[in-house]
């Protein structure tokens, strides 16, 4: 009898995903740093260019993407790559249709994203016009870079998925750390759209 | 793997104490404010995911202070015994870096190559002799 062991690419994972956490720690201090050392009406003068609204669509997008991505997941642990009934019955999807569609999903993030940068500098607001702009790039662009990772992860998930004959574990696998990957970026924003942009 | 857990989840409550004194004791200075409290989430991260894992698996022999070396045998979960790979994204990785310092061409050459590297080391037990 072997011992059922935990996945280690698993563990690898949430170990890797942990230092990320260190790496927003370093943007969020960079952020509060300063916040603390702006004058504040000068602070508000710049975060008042936010259109809060629209980034709040595009967060309501990125924390969607997250379920079908967790449902792709599922699809994936029960070894369905793919769907069994037609299109429309979703309720038959495999892991290829929900993992396409949390693609789209992340991808109208990063539109949306771009549309607000060009919006944002339209307004005068740039990477390098006052440390507002700076800090506000720095941050949401790392985590928009982050974004940009997953799809391609997807996009690695997806060639290993249609490469394999028999889905098994090696694909399994991918599709769950990937999810957790996916679930991290959009905690970490969720958590960022809340500093950034409520809190202000 | 119940211990692991532990060793992760009482360094929670430890690091969130001490980002609370530390707040109340640099009057709320940012960097270690943020810091200490996400070091505090850094361990809950690992540690409830061990929980979690040690809920789904059996007692491993290493759990067991009677247990034998040879109980360990079989399934270790899968390990590349010896990839090129790696290295063929390393030093394109170098070429970036080094590319930032020098010269923008030199970034375009690396990323390039890393690409490659990339796919190669994604696929690398989905293709040729690994294909399944």
């Amino acid at each position: 009898m072997t011992v059922n062991r935990p996945n280690p690419v698993q563990v690898g994972t949430i170990v890797w995903l942990s230092s990320e956490l260190m790496f927003f720690a370093g943007l969020f201090a960079m952020y509060f740093t300063a916040r603390s050392v702006m004058p504040a009406s000068e602070w508000s003068a710049q975060a008042d260019k936010l259109n809060v609204w629209f980034s709040a669509g595009n967060t309501t997008i990125l924390v969607l993407s997250s379920i079908t991505c967790q449902l792709g997941t599922y699809a994936a642990e029960r070894f369905r790559p793919r769907r069994t009934g037609k299109l429309w019955q979703v309720g038959q999807w495999g892991m290829v249709e929900w993992i396409a569609v949390t693609y789209v999903m992340g991808a109208i993030f990063i539109a949306g994203q771009v549309t607000e940068y060009s919006d944002l500098v339209e307004q005068g607001l740039s990477i390098h016009s006052n440390a507002y702009g700076s800090v506000f790039y720095l941050a949401t662009g790392f985590h928009g870079l982050h974004v940009l990772g997953g799809l391609i992860a997807f996009l690695f998930l997806l060639g290993r998925t249609f490469s394999a004959k028999r889905f098994g574990h090696h694909e399994a696998t991918s599709a769950i750390v990937t999810s957790y990957y996916w679930h991290f970026v959009d905690v970490v924003w969720v958590a960022l759209f809340s500093v950034i942009y409520l809190l202000r | 793997m119940k211990l692991e857990s532990k060793l992760f989840l009482l360094l929670t409550p430890f690091f969130a104490l001490m980002g609370v004194i530390y707040t109340l004791w640099s009057h709320a200075e940012p960097v270690g404010t943020v810091g200490i409290f996400l070091v505090a989430a850094l361990s809950a991260m690992i540690g409830v995911f061990l929980a979690l894992t040690a809920r789904r698996i059996d007692p491993r022999p290493e759990d067991n202070p009677y247990g034998e070396i040879d109980e360990g045998a079989g399934d270790q979960g899968v390990y590349a015994p010896w990839s090129w790979w790696p290295l063929a994204i390393a030093f394109p990785a170098a070429l970036t870096f080094l590319g930032l310092a020098v010269g923008w061409w030199l970034v375009g050459i690396g990323v390039t190559l890393g690409v490659v590297g990339l796919i190669g080391w994604v696929f690398e037990y989905s293709r040729g002799q690994h294909a399944h």
